[in-house]
């Protein structure tokens, strides 16, 4: 996987407006423009500049809003081409800390299940479920062996956002490894609270019912989002997930799943969390070995 | 005779739904404060009441048509 | 004076009222949208009128006005889209420092022009702060009175005047200095973002159509119709997902334009998703971002492409314009 590692173009500067700069690491996903948006973005937050509103990395890219009345955007792009030059997300010695989480996943769950059946009409292949498409469009023999690639390696959050607390999380796999898979022809009008999706390359959970065009493929019992901080989880704030979280999307029983929603309706549910260095450069010359030190550390 | 106006823009529906009868036909009497449109603006549909009682003698616009902010929709007889 | 009861009664909620400020900052990042008033000008406008200060909490109101009864004395001000308004059912002015007393009812007859109402009330809405403002986030229901919009019989609460010297009641700002309100609005507009997925031709279609505000035009965005976009053929980049529109999942700014079918741009606003993966071809500059949230549905809108410098140009213009405002407001004479 060494020599596999992904040559980036130089990053591309744009203004959204004279409030956001625009930020183009590349056109593709891959784990090494997202480093590359995490360091950068990183550096810039411990900067504290004046005028910078909002700091958002993202999967290939990253999104600044600015306050042109305290930083003349212009200038702000010429000082994140600075940092462009001078952070090193790959150097050897690169580490960040970060968290490893423990996400349940009812997979093909009768939820999902009810709601990609009434928007067949909206899907490439209404025959098929969205996991029955999904596994076939990768080449898998069964929903089984899907199931056991999404929930055998975990994944990076790699952006929040769409909706508050939404994760786009991106496999930690090398990208022949990778699931891929479109969004809905024509987006469904309904998907349940918490469902697992899959579009593009990327998994996500929803925070809040609502629209969506990402396959559907199960649903998890535990919040992404908590309006009301009831869990402990969200003592510190509205939304669970942070970009640069591994999350392990584990695969569950219905019995299981009952047991959690149990934990979580009486406020008692907590995410199992450990801390974790993460190299990036280590991983991406060793990434099965990384993503099995990552599991053992979890259920450690 | 008056006519009755919408207070928003949007798109006119003179029935609840497309399989239901309409709120109310022309020639019939109506009530202050009765729905007799719905307008589709921002994800909602908004009722379009009528401001007095009398007797709505004809529509002016048809189901689906685009309406502006104070236009008038149908006729009322008193 | 009485003595402040604290609150204001909404007889009637409108269509669509909410309380807004400048919007949060901070929070895009968790994907909340910084939401606040749409049109800037006309918000300030109002708490500038009756003294309160800058970023104080308002109601805005979409092309129906509420019906506001007072509970105690205040001065009022109106302001952004035009519509008779009267106080006790006499007819008062808008863009003007208007005084109230316990039980005088504030109300509006249909707009018209514009598509929101700003309504400043003398020591703002005293709804609580929530993750750094009082703004409406009605979309997942936090911020502003209980996250949602205004309705029959809500009573909200209004804080203390804090300002020594506000302007004389019935001191109004002067026709010149208050916004157009055009048929057909006109956006300046920096191309850009992810406009290299559509063809040249579609951005010249882009910047010479006159677009109709379609009913799906609200705080969230405004989806336009008229013209149609034609994406270059392309390879689709790992993880972008197949559809031509598709990019890799990205931040949006607030005001910029998604093509997501081709035929029906979309323009961001205050309440918009924060980030997705449909192609967007530019951003409306931040001072038009007023003008756009005073077209309502049936209206028409031009895009314009400008540059940088005329962009912060335009915002410089829309500052001064203010300090005009508070300038001659000053001129005619403090509240007694």
């Amino acid at each position: 996987m060494a020599n596999a590692s992904v040559e980036l173009p130089p990053a591309r500067y744009d203004h959204g407006g004279d409030e956001f700069v625009f930020v183009e690491l590349d056109r593709a996903m891959s784990l090494e423009a997202n480093f590359k948006a995490m360091a950068i973005t990183s550096a810039l937050q411990e900067e504290n500049l004046e005028g910078v509103l909002d700091i958002c990395p993202s999967n290939a890219s990253y999104l600044i809003r600015v306050d042109p009345d305290r930083l003349h955007p212009a200038e702000l792009v010429r000082h994140l081409e600075g940092l462009e030059r001078s952070v090193a997300p790959l150097a050897p010695d690169k580490a960040v800390r970060t968290r490893v989480v423990d996400v349940p996943v009812l997979y093909d769950d009768p939820w999902t299940h009810e709601t990609l059946m009434r928007f067949r009409d909206r899907h490439q292949d209404p025959e098929a479920t969205d996991l029955e498409y999904a596994a076939r469009v990768n080449g898998f023999a069964s929903v089984g062996e899907l199931v056991e690639a999404l929930s055998g390696s975990p994944f990076l959050v790699t952006m929040i956002g769409f909706v508050p607390g939404l994760p786009f999380c991106y496999q930690m796999v090398p990208r022949e490894r990778q699931i891929e898979v479109p969004k809905y022809v024509r987006p469904r009008t309904d998907t349940p609270e918490r469902a697992f999706g899959y579009g593009g390359a990327f998994a996500v959970v929803y925070p809040v019912r609502g629209a969506g065009g990402y396959q559907l493929f199960g649903l998890a019992p535990a919040p992404v989002f908590d309006r009301t901080q009831r869990l402990a989880d969200f003592e510190d704030g509205i939304v669970f997930p942070r970009p640069g979280d591994i999350l392990r999307y584990r695969s569950i029983d219905r019995s299981e799943f009952d047991a959690i929603r149990d934990e979580v309706e009486r406020g008692t549910f907590r995410y199992r969390i450990r801390e974790f260095e993460f190299a990036p450069a280590h991983f991406l010359t060793d990434p099965d070995g990384v993503n099995a030190q990552i599991l053992e550390v979890l259920y450690r | 005779m008056t006519t009755i106006k919408t207070a928003m823009p949007g798109v006119i529906y003179r029935r609840p739904s497309p399989e239901e009868e309409p709120f109310v036909r022309e020639g019939e009497t109506i009530e202050e404060g009765q729905t007799i449109a719905l307008v589709e603006v921002m994800k909602n549909f908004n009722e379009v009441k009528a401001d007095q009682s009398g007797r709505l003698t004809r529509f002016l616009v048809e189901d689906g048509d685009e309406v502006a902010i104070s236009q008038d929709i149908a006729e009322l007889e008193d | 004076m009485s003595t402040r009861s604290g609150e204001v009664v909404v007889v009637r909620g409108g269509l669509h009222t909410t309380v807004q400020d400048t919007g949060r900052d901070g929070y895009y990042s968790l994907g909340i949208p910084p939401s606040g008033a749409m049109d800037r000008f006309s918000y300030r406008v109002a708490n500038m009128l009756v003294g309160n200060p800058d970023g104080a909490a308002a109601l805005e109101a979409t092309y129906v006005g509420p019906t506001l009864e007072f509970t105690d004395d205040r001065r009022v001000a109106v302001t952004g889209a035009s519509a008779p308004v009267t106080v006790n059912g006499e007819p008062v002015p808008t863009w003007q420092v208007l005084e109230v007393r316990s039980g005088d009812v504030l109300e509006f007859s249909m707009l018209t022009a514009g598509a929101r109402l700003y309504i400043a009330i003398s020591g703002g809405v005293a709804v609580p702060v929530y993750l750094g403002a009082r703004s409406t986030y009605t979309l997942t229901g936090l911020g502003g009175f209980e996250g949602r919009r205004l309705a029959d019989g809500d009573r909200l609460p209004l804080g203390e005047e804090e300002i020594a010297d506000p302007p004389r009641v019935g001191s109004a700002v002067e026709e010149a200095l208050r916004p157009d309100l055009p048929d057909v609005a006109l956006l300046r507009t920096m191309i850009g973002l992810c406009s290299y997925r559509v063809t040249e031709e579609s951005m010249r279609v882009f910047t010479s159509t006159e677009w109709k505000v379609t009913k799906d035009a609200d705080r969230i965005g405004y989806r336009l119709h008229g013209g149609r976009f034609d994406f270059v053929d392309r390879e689709p980049p790992h993880g972008a997902g197949s559809d031509p529109a598709n990019v890799v999942d990205l931040g949006y700014p607030l005001g910029s334009i998604q093509v997501p079918g081709g035929d029906e741009p979309i323009v961001l606003l205050n309440d918009a998703v924060t980030a997705g993966g449909y192609a967007t071809v530019g951003t409306v500059v931040s001072a038009d971002l007023d003008r756009i949230a005073q077209a309502k549905t049936g209206d028409r809108v031009r895009f314009e492409s400008v540059d940088l410098r005329t962009a912060l140009e335009a915002r410089a213009d829309r500052h001064a314009r203010l300090e005009r405002v508070r300038r001659a407001l000053r001129e005619q004479g403090a509240h007694a």
